[in-house]
């Protein structure tokens, strides 16, 4: 069973030196892999993503991450994500990455995502310019994620966005806000890809536990929601496919 | 007589908080209720907490704030849930 570790929304800033490194000590131990879920930042300063650097530094798992829309608010996008490459993090917009661990291969899709809305609420490319823009820019990063899906051949596939792709996991959250929290076109991708878990941040309001229609797992792991430094989910092979029964809870061995 | 309540202030003092440099947290929940402000949700750090403070003092003085953020800081669990 592979381990992975998940959290999103840490809004790192330059006052948080220090706050999250205690907390990671023992992720090591337990889980083989790390999933940030975007809003890794405050505000996307290159000096915010250096303080995170410096709290992963001790990490000794792979670690993959999505940025969010905190990341975006300098327009500094592209030199974070420089940063965390040349760090060893594996950043992912619209693309995919493999990792073997103890012989098993996991492949991990995804990118930011974006808002639009759910079945039945949604926005359409329609009227103004400014509505096309809105609409297209969740329908072009589901494109790239399903193409991104569809190119692992793995034994286990992960989607990992910021934005939700389900509003089961927005409930909590004002519906008003559900068009600029996520859209199903992130859920209806994976559902036809058949992956086997989606991770979402963003929504600090909402719930952690949700599935999409075809009963794929989601989780949105934004910490607020989980209340815990990060939550560890175990995927195993081919078990997705077999069962969808209510979630099953035990406990890691701590220490 | 007092003046008119204003119906949209609750989302300018939102505004305010996303927008501030010291605080950047628009997921923070903002109500304005009998002359004061309530502000909920989790902010990452103590630092960005005591700005809320500021950033509703500095712009309207004549209300009250009712903070009931709290800060990240959750201690680990240890569980693995199987999905």
């Amino acid at each position: 069973m592979l381990r992975l570790a998940a959290v999103g929304d840490l809004h790192v800033g330059v006052d948080s030196v220090g706050q999250l490194r205690e907390s990671l000590v023992r992720l090591s131990d337990q889980a083989d892999v790390l999933l940030l879920a975007g809003d890794l930042t405050k505000r996307g300063e290159l000096a915010e993503v250096d303080v995170l650097v410096g709290e992963l530094r001790e990490l000794s798992v792979p670690v993959v991450a999505v940025l969010g829309n905190h990341d975006h608010e300098s327009d500094q996008q592209r030199a974070l994500t420089q940063r965390l490459l040349d760090v060893g993090v594996r950043m992912l917009e619209g693309s995919a990455t493999v990792l073997e661990v103890g012989g098993t291969r996991l492949g991990i899709a995804g990118g930011k995502g974006f808002g639009g809305g759910f079945v039945g609420a949604c926005a359409t490319a329609f009227g103004e310019r400014e509505m096309k823009v809105f609409a297209n820019a969740s329908m072009l990063a589901a494109a790239a994620m399903e193409s991104a899906v569809r190119s692992l051949d793995t034994d286990l596939r992960v989607l990992l966005t910021h934005y939700a792709p389900i509003r089961g996991t927005l409930h909590g959250e004002s519906p008003e806000l559900y068009p600029l929290l996520g859209s199903y076109l992130f859920a209806e991708l994976a559902d036809r890809s058949r992956v086997d878990l989606l991770v979402h941040g963003h929504a600090h309001g909402g719930t952690e536990k949700g599935a999409t229609p075809r009963g794929i797992p989601v989780r949105n792991v934004a910490q607020p929601v989980l209340r815990r430094p990060y939550a560890v989910y175990g995927v195993e092979p081919g078990r997705h496919a077999a069962s969808r029964g209510g979630d099953r809870w035990v406990d890691a061995p701590v220490g | 007589m007092s003046a008119e309540p204003d119906p949209f202030l609750a989302e300018h003092i939102h505004e305010a908080l996303s927008r501030d440099q010291r605080v950047n947290a628009p997921e923070l929940r903002v109500t304005v209720e009998h002359g004061y402000v309530h502000v909920d949700g989790v902010i990452a750090t103590e630092e960005r907490k005591r700005a809320i403070a500021d950033v509703v003092g500095e712009g309207w003085h004549e209300l009250r704030l009712d903070d009931r953020t709290t800060i990240a800081d959750f201690p680990p669990d240890g569980r693995i849930e199987v999905v």
